[in-house]
């Protein structure tokens, strides 16, 4: 399904099968199955964008929510992982927005008494890149993580998000950039 | 690979590698998360509620203006009380004479009254002062617009400033006041 760029050598989750899953669309047992192959490297993508794992939690659910409301008319030609990567994205996308609006509820309601911090189980040790990953614009730290963490070519990840390979090139091309700027590089 | 992609892939491993590799949970049922998210999430609830709400209250208002009405369920049974009436006051009239809207909208007053002495007793009136306010306004709808000016010349409650018979203060003598020395 992807091609092997070398990048997965230093990753410890399952490397996914050399021969593809076939899935059915429609099966109800062939969705779990793949929610089961696919729900981690999922999950992997959501934390970098949503940055905290409850949150991405729930998005990775609202994730396979929406792909089984669709998952009769997924069509087996496309790459199926891609697919649900593009709808985590957008997931992913939608959530950051409502963050945002949460958030300025949050800055309202709390004046004049301390934010609570977030619970440090439920954060990981974070370095300054990582950070600078996640504040990244949506689509250019999907298109990130998709390169660097699961080893998508630009062709793949085109494919997943819909978009010409232009676009993802530009999209990294500016990820990188401003990543460079951020950590002073 | 430049220095800052191989540091960024080593850094997305350390950090998302032992997170996501928490045990997978068991998938969400799509059923019940999406009724519950569609009814009671967001601010589109509030508007629910409001929207359902008015509907009931709506409907309950007709169903008793309408029973009080007419005594019955039915609302055709209004319509074929007017339309009776109607035909009543034609054949009343002589021939080729005019003036039915005064002989339908006696008819239209007289259960107007009768609606808003109903909404009054289920919580709807807004005291004696618009008892006959609201009588009028569903004479003047189920009639053919001469309403308005045949209940100018007819006072069929006065209005006046006194006590209504009802009010237990009226029962009462009244209180005397006399200046001290």
């Amino acid at each position: 399904m992807l091609e092997e760029e070398g990048s997965r050598e230093k990753g410890v989750l399952p490397e996914p099968p050399v021969e593809p899953e076939r899935y059915e669309p429609g099966s109800e047992p062939d969705f779990e199955r793949l929610y089961r192959n696919t729900y981690r490297r999922i999950l992997g993508t959501l934390i970098a964008l949503v940055r905290d794992v409850p949150t991405a939690e729930d998005c990775a659910q609202e994730t396979f929510e929406r792909a089984y409301r669709n998952w009769s008319t997924w069509r087996p030609d496309a790459p199926v992982e891609a697919w649900l990567h593009r709808i985590a994205i957008n997931v992913a996308i939608s959530d950051r927005r409502h963050q945002r609006i949460r958030q300025a509820g949050e800055v309202i309601r709390r004046l004049g008494r301390p934010a609570p911090g977030p619970d440090p189980s439920l954060v990981a040790e974070r370095s300054d890149l990582f950070r600078a990953v996640s504040r990244l614009p949506t689509k250019q730290a999907a298109a990130l993580v998709l390169r660097h963490y699961h080893g998508y070519t630009n062709r793949e990840i085109a494919a997943a998000l819909g978009v010409p390979e232009q676009t993802v090139a530009s999209r990294l091309a500016a990820a990188r950039k401003h990543l460079q700027v951020v950590l002073g590089r | 690979m430049s220095d800052i992609e191989r540091e960024l892939e080593q850094e997305l491993h350390r950090v998302l590698d032992p997170m996501s590799a928490r045990p997978i949970p068991p998938r969400r049922s799509i059923q019940a998360h999406r009724t519950l998210k569609t009814l009671l999430g967001g601010a589109g609830a509030a508007l629910t509620i409001k929207v359902l709400t008015g509907v009931a209250v709506a409907a309950a208002a007709a169903t008793v203006a309408g029973v009080a009405t007419t005594g019955s369920l039915n609302p055709a049974t209004w319509g074929q009380q007017v339309e009776q009436r109607v035909s009543d006051c034609k054949s009343q009239l002589a021939a080729g004479a005019h003036g039915i809207g005064d002989c339908v909208s006696t008819f239209a007053n007289q259960h107007g009254a009768a609606v808003a002495s109903a909404a009054r007793h289920h919580g709807n009136g807004n005291g004696d002062g618009s008892t006959k306010g609201n009588g009028s306004s569903n004479g003047n709808g189920n009639s053919n617009g001469h309403s308005k000016d045949h209940l100018k010349g007819q006072a069929t409650v006065p209005a006046t400033l006194e006590p209504e018979a009802s009010d237990p203060v009226a029962g009462h003598p009244p209180a005397r006041i006399t200046p001290g020395p």
